[in-house]
């Protein structure tokens, strides 16, 4: 047989390499599609303004102050109950005194006169009645300041909730704000510039004013643009609270994000 | 639905066309590398060959032994041994007949050209084959993959939500098809190269002995 004409062993070897081929291909192909798909992490770049949260700070302020006046008028109530006790436990003393005094000298008188009486149970009478009257006051008193400090607590508690309700139109705000706010180059970490902007019910912007300047004409600028810009702001219904939180608030501005 | 799509679904599931050229590659390249084999062991055979027989035929033997031991060889000679052997046979069958030495040597001229012809032609086997795979499969790929692709995107136009996960499994099956061509192509074209400069070289050699071969009969007529 013609040696150059065997075709067994090369039909072997490609039968084999392409076997082995295949495997392979298989074998990876399984391992391939498990790609690890660990979820980048989101970067968010924190642009804010941080504005000082107005309303928080009033609504502190004003809780505090509230706090403080009825400390000082349950302090002064208190005050002024022990000056009343101490000045009807003086005028008591003083009465007695008195009374001493003129039944001492009725006494004396009707020694003198030799007219012997028993004795007048008018003071003692008097004695009793005028504890028990002071008291009474007191009582009245007190419960008057209860109720006062039962009022100032519910009153706290609504202010809470609706502090609470605020935050949210708050943080809308500034989003707001934030959003329509383009620094200007010229701006650096450190400005900052205080804004007083005045709202009407519906919530449209009628007037921004700089308080407090950053000292950059064109940071200051930016701020108030930014406010005016957004036009209108979503605020409460409730006129009530629209007026105590959104009728006039102030915006801070400051960048601190800046890398400069 | 993470499950990764195993490559058998793929060919499976690919469209009657896609799956005749998949076919059609596998065949090309199973036939292209059982000649790349074939070729590798017969060249190596008759370029070991070609120079074990050089080596003897110039060690001063007798040619006249030589043609004895190859004509009681039972193999029947390849490559260089098969060329002296037409050779030398026409020689001693003429010389014996005619005394015209230019007619002697035509004819022992002509009958190592035939048999180198026939070695040639035993040497370039399958390289056209090969040659053939190489240039065209990758364009047989790419058919299967244009007509892949091509359902694919016709099966897209039915679809209302047109998601990459509609589209997705049809181009990958589309461009297994591609992937094929070329793993075919490849081999062949880099043994087709090799292969064709190798008989280059050993056809060379052939001359070069033939050409000596005949000197060495001229001078032995002559003489």
């Amino acid at each position: 047989m013609d040696r150059s004409t065997s075709y067994i062993l090369p039909s072997f070897l490609a039968a084999a390499f392409h076997a082995l081929v295949i495997v392979a291909l298989l074998l990876n192909w399984q391992r391939t599609p498990e790609v690890d798909v660990t979820p980048v992490e989101k970067y968010y770049i924190d642009a804010a303004i941080v504005s000082e949260n107005p309303y928080k700070a009033k609504a502190r302020k004003v809780a505090a102050a509230r706090e403080k006046s009825r400390q000082q008028r349950i302090a002064a109530e208190k005050q002024a109950a022990a000056q009343r006790a101490r000045e009807a436990q003086a005028r008591k003393e003083k009465a007695r005194e008195q009374e001493a005094a003129r039944e001492a000298a009725e006494a004396a008188a009707k020694k003198k006169q030799v007219e012997q009486t028993a004795p007048d149970t008018a003071p003692a009478q008097d004695e009793a009645s005028s504890p028990d009257s002071i008291d009474e006051t007191e009582r009245v008193r007190m419960e008057q300041s209860l109720a006062l400090a039962v009022m100032d607590e519910q009153e706290y508690r609504r202010a809470v909730t609706d502090d609470e309700k605020a935050m949210a139109y708050v943080a809308q705000i500034r989003k707001e704000i934030v959003q329509n706010w383009s620094r200007p180059p010229s701006a650096r970490n450190g400005m900052q510039a205080l804004l007083k902007v005045h709202l009407v019910p519906t919530g449209e912007v009628v007037d921004v004013a700089v308080i407090e300047s950053s000292g950059n004409d064109a940071f200051d600028r930016s701020a108030t643009q930014a406010v005016e810009k957004a036009r209108r702001f979503t605020v409460p219904t409730d006129s009530r609270q629209f007026e105590r939180n959104f009728r006039e608030f102030e915006v801070l501005f400051r960048p601190e994000d800046l890398r400069l | 639905m993470n499950e990764p799509i195993s490559i058998i679904e793929l060919v499976l599931k690919a469209s009657i066309i896609v799956q005749v050229v998949m076919g059609l590659l596998m065949a090309a390249s199973m036939t292209s590398w059982i000649m790349i084999f074939q070729r590798f062991f017969t060249l190596g055979t008759i370029s070991r060959e070609a120079i074990e027989f050089e080596t003897e035929f110039w060690s001063g033997k007798d040619l006249r032994q030589i043609y004895k031991d190859l004509e009681e060889h039972e193999d029947t000679p390849i490559g260089l041994p098969a060329i002296f052997q037409a050779g030398f046979k026409e020689f001693s069958r003429l010389r014996t007949q005619s005394a015209d030495p230019d007619r002697v040597m035509q004819n022992v001229h002509r009958a190592m050209r035939v048999s180198m012809s026939r070695e040639e032609e035993r040497l370039e086997r399958h390289l056209a084959f090969l040659a053939t795979v190489g240039s065209t499969s990758p364009y047989v790929g790419l058919f299967g993959t244009v007509w892949g692709i091509m359902n694919s995107f016709r099966g897209l136009a039915t679809v209302n939500q047109a998601s990459l996960a509609v589209v997705a499994p049809g181009i990958s099956e589309a461009l297994v098809a591609t992937a094929m061509g070329l793993f075919a192509a490849i081999p062949a074209v880099i043994a087709y190269n090799r292969y064709a400069a190798q008989v280059e070289i050993i056809v060379n050699r052939f001359e070069a002995f033939t050409d000596e071969f005949s000197s060495i009969l001229y001078r032995a007529i002559n003489n």
